[in-house]
């Protein structure tokens, strides 16, 4: 409250753009500052990323040894384990929290804020040569709004009954009475966080969208926008448009626990199925939030770091595009088996796997855009190859799926698990990994340690595709997804080696994260000093300092070309800076004329 | 920057005794007439959308507005009436 | 707010060649109107799946009032388009004395709909399903409830974040008329009195809809 004074009286002296120290409170905490609020978003959503890693590892405790006692157990309370007197054996309600929350802080508390509050906040601005975001107080509330949406969800585990336990999808009439899952407080936790993190998302997305449209350099047309902030524009018009309909639905299950209306309880006459169309049609739009920016930060890291021009850069962009319409058309292939007229069931089928051709569009090309390059293979460059091959691999099981007779037979089993894990966390993740890497240098001035980064590149891809591929044959077999004990199943239970063998990965899998953790902590302090430009890189943000300096920009750049003019022979080196003017004409920037000092936005 | 200027001032009085008119047609035809529901549904959800477009096209200036605004406000209709129209069909 | 302000230096450059602020404000208005999409299309579709839970127009809401209501909302948003008008001819005092009308007026549909509330819920038509029995407004009191559970929750969730949003767009309104009293907009410089109206244009948009399905239909 009180520094939003401090800034109006501040602004009210007429100190903008000025460039003496700020306190430490508005520089660190209360930031306006876009590449501050993204690093906040960075290490937040780190953090919830390893609280995810670490249920995960719980979950696939159980999942390994059904039913024995888990090391380190004693030191949960009753809620959640049962004690005895050899250790402490997870309880199934206590699973089915981690089966919910390991979903839900995933995707809204780790994924969504690190591709759009990170990648968003950092790239967008620097990338079209603006220098700051349309509203940065807004910006600055999105991130403090997202705060106590995850101590809010976190604190959901202390509660009576423990943490949401109806699935990250939250169906009716299973979320909707808390008599179901033994889970009160705790599913309202869920339902009143999922709300206020969206309302931040959807600050954070009429930011983006305002900036990008009105805020470019001279001479930044839309066609010379790189592709990470083309995903990441097309991504915030997706969040724009998709959270509002769950911010409904969930206030309206909200209602449906805490006031006894009826929207999706059937026992008054309402409508379970009216809950997954509404979840379902936010869903799928959030499936492209997912990936869309990550295709972007491939799309950068694949065209420098092969020293080529990305392929096809037109029908990149347009691919983007109908990728974020398509996605508004396919929500029902998410609900094949929860009944559905058959013609409206084959209509889905049709419009899922169209978008399969944008993909694929964006997949050859990017193989175009690797072929014959002068490939480095570093880390970023790594990880950004995995994730077009692991893409590639989560696509194509997705097309299992959209066809309905494959679909009765996979839903609900660790294929789904599988499938979804190959575009979350061998796509997004790898590609945030790529990304991190990448921008890394520009975000604190340093370079990450390659060898390290190698190492952790290695083991990850590794045991990251032991762990999810047999997930294939889990799910094949039979094995359905959210399940405390299979071995229940007789049919079952010849798969618990393959499900040990699955656990032990996933230590391993958690465990090497921390080369990387280490590695992201050492550098701060102690990696090579990065110079503006480590990458030799065509794009806005590798004209700046490394920090980049308050205002980005000491004088407004102005653009003249696309951003992927690699090995141009139009140019002495092997890149062509987006902001270097043309060799023989004159050059523009007398014709632009002299800047207006841009003022902050206010009410 | 002044949207009306360069134009004679917008008929807002006007607007606003349509809008009036509008509701006070609708509620006649709503409770006083007896025509059959499907028409009834019709007519009065045409007249709600033209009030609607009335308010958005002059109190809300879009009349006076770049076409690229246009564009971009018009982005969520079709995802509107794709949602309602699926659902219906799935209740059905 | 100066000119600079508004144009955000950037206005000879690429962009929609309307300032941040409106801009910012239409998108936001776009995630508004999906956000009552999700509302009112809910309604929609449960209306059609069990026809047996609501009633006819006029059967249990009164029709006359919330017309009244109607009137009210779209009278104050003419105040509203007036006070801009003023503003845009650099009349201080006319801005200050349509947006007072707005406040009072748009406060005045907050305090008709909270009394249509308490009229409503003591004839039965609540939004809990294990308390509702809507009597209606015709019947004998110890007739059969009207509808069923979902109409009260429908109904109470639409029209109150509808009134909801008047509310905050009043406590915004009053915020723009301290800023007006102290003389912060000017013909050249009237950015957040435009985004206050498009904001209150858009409640009074949505309630156009709102009155018709919900009321009349």
């Amino acid at each position: 409250m009180s520094t939003i004074e401090q800034e109006m009286a501040h602004a009210a002296k007429g100190g903008h753009h000025d460039h003496h120290e700020l306190p430490f409170i508005r520089k660190y905490i209360f930031s306006t500052d876009h590449k501050m609020i993204a690093k906040q978003f960075m290490f937040v959503s780190l953090f919830f990323l390893v609280i995810g890693g670490l249920l995960a590892t719980m979950m696939r405790w159980q999942l390994g040894w059904p039913s024995e006692p888990m090391p380190g157990g004693m030191m949960l309370p009753d809620a959640m384990m049962a004690p005895t007197p050899d250790g402490a054996i997870m309880l199934p309600e206590f699973y089915n929290s981690l089966v919910t929350m390991h979903g839900t802080i995933m995707i809204f508390f780790a994924i969504m804020p690190l591709l759009v509050g990170l990648f968003g906040n950092l790239l967008i601005p620097l990338q079209i040569g603006a220098e700051d975001m349309a509203f940065p107080r807004l910006n600055m509330i999105s991130f403090w709004l997202a705060v106590p949406a995850g101590i809010l969800m976190l604190s959901s585990f202390a509660v009576e009954g423990g943490a949401a336990g109806a699935g990250w999808t939250s169906y009716a009439p299973l979320s909707a009475s808390g008599e179901w899952t033994g889970v009160y407080l705790g599913q309202q936790l869920w339902l009143v966080s999922l709300t206020i993190l969206g309302f931040s998302s959807l600050v954070g997305a009429v930011n983006y969208i305002t900036t990008v449209i009105n805020m470019r350099a001279p001479g930044m047309t839309w066609f010379r926008m790189p592709l990470a902030t083309w995903a990441l524009f097309v991504t915030a018009i997706l969040i724009l448009l998709a959270i509002p309909i769950l911010a409904g639905a969930l206030i309206m299950l909200l209602f449906d626990q805490t006031l006894g209306t009826g929207f999706f309880r059937p026992e008054v006459g309402g409508e379970p199925l009216l809950w997954q169309h509404l979840f379902w049609f936010f869903g799928h739009p959030e499936v492209y939030i997912l990936i869309l920016p990550a295709m972007g930060i491939a799309s950068e890291v694949l065209s420098n770091r092969a020293r080529k021009p990305i392929f096809g850069y037109h029908s990149m962009v347009l691919a983007i595009i109908s990728i974020g319409f398509l996605g508004w058309i396919v929500w029902g292939h998410h609900m094949f088996m929860s009944g559905m007229n058959p013609l409206l069931g084959t209509s889905f089928m049709i419009s899922t796997m169209a978008i399969a051709v944008p993909s694929a569009i964006k997949t050859f090309n990017w193989l175009a855009t690797v072929w014959k390059g002068d490939l480095h293979l570093d880390s970023p460059m790594l990880y950004a190859l995995a994730f077009v091959s692991m893409f590639i691999i989560g696509g194509l099981s997705g097309i299992f799926m959209a066809s309905t007779p494959v679909d009765i037979y996979i839903h609900d089993t660790y294929f789904i698990v599988a499938h979804i894990h190959y575009v979350l966390f061998g796509g997004s993740l790898f590609a945030i990994f790529a990304g991190i890497t990448f921008w890394y240098p520009k975000m604190f001035g340093r370079m990450m340690n390659e060898t390290l980064n190698k190492v952790h590149f290695a083991l990850t891809f590794v045991f990251y595709n032991l762990v999810f591929w047999p997930m294939h044959n889990l799910g094949l077999q039979g094995m359905m997804r959210r399940i405390y004990d299979f071995t229940q199943y007789d049919y079952l239970a010849p798969l618990q080696p393959m499900n040990q063998f699955i656990s032990i990965f996933v230590f391993l899998l958690v465990a090497s994260q921390s080369v990387y953790a280490f590695n992201f902590f050492w550098s701060l302090f102690k990696g090579e000093r990065a110079g503006n430009n480590p990458w030799d890189s065509n794009t806005l943000e590798w004209t700046v300092p490394s920090p980049p300096p308050h205002g980005n920009f000491p004088e407004m750049p102005v653009v003249y070309r696309g951003p992927y003019e690699y090995s141009s022979p139009e140019s002495d080196t092997d890149f062509y800076p987006q902001t270097q003017p043309p060799p023989s004409k004159p050059s523009v920037q007398a014709l632009i004329p002299e800047p207006v000092t841009p003022t902050p936005e206010g009410f | 920057m002044s949207t009306g200027e360069a134009h004679k001032p917008p008929p807002y009085m006007l607007v606003w005794v349509g809008l009036f008119a509008l509701t006070i047609m609708e509620v006649l035809i709503a409770t006083v007439t007896s025509i059959p529901k499907i028409w009834l549904v019709i007519g009065l959800m045409a007249m709600a959308f033209y009030k609607a477009y009335l308010v958005a096209v002059y109190y809300m200036h879009l009349k006076w507005e770049p076409k690229r605004l246009w564009l971009l406000v018009s982005v969520p209709i079709p995802l509107i009436m794709i949602l309602i129209f699926v659902v219906l069909n799935e209740i059905f | 707010m100066t000119t600079q302000a508004m144009t955000a230096g950037r206005a000879p450059m690429p962009g929609m060649k309307v300032y941040n602020l409106k801009l910012g404000m239409w998108i936001f208005l776009l995630s508004e109107v999906m956000f009552f999409t999700g509302l009112i299309g809910s309604y929609v579709i449960l209306r059609f799946a069990h026809p047996e839970q609501f009633a006819e127009p006029g059967q249990v809401l009164n029709i006359n009032l919330t017309a009244f209501n109607t009137f009210l909302l779209i009278c104050s948003s003419v105040t509203m388009v007036k006070a801009y008008a003023a503003i845009q001819q650099g009349d201080q005092q006319g801005l200050k004395n349509w947006l007072l009308a707005t406040i009072v007026i748009g406060a005045s549909f907050v305090g008709v709909q909270v009394y249509e509330y308490i009229a409503l819920a003591g004839e039965g038509f609540v939004p809990i399903a294990d308390a509702y029995h809507a009597v209606g407004r015709h019947m004998p009191h110890d007739g059969p409830a009207i509808g069923g559970q979902l109409y009260g929750s429908t109904f109470y969730t639409m029209t109150g974040f509808h009134g909801t949003h008047v509310s905050i767009g009043v406590l915004c309104l009053c915020f723009t008329y301290w800023r007006a009293a102290k003389g912060a907009y000017t013909a050249d410089s009237l950015g957040g009195v435009e985004i206050m109206g498009l904001y209150w244009h858009f409640v009074d948009l949505v309630w156009i809809i709102l009155f018709t399905i919900v009321y009349l239909i």
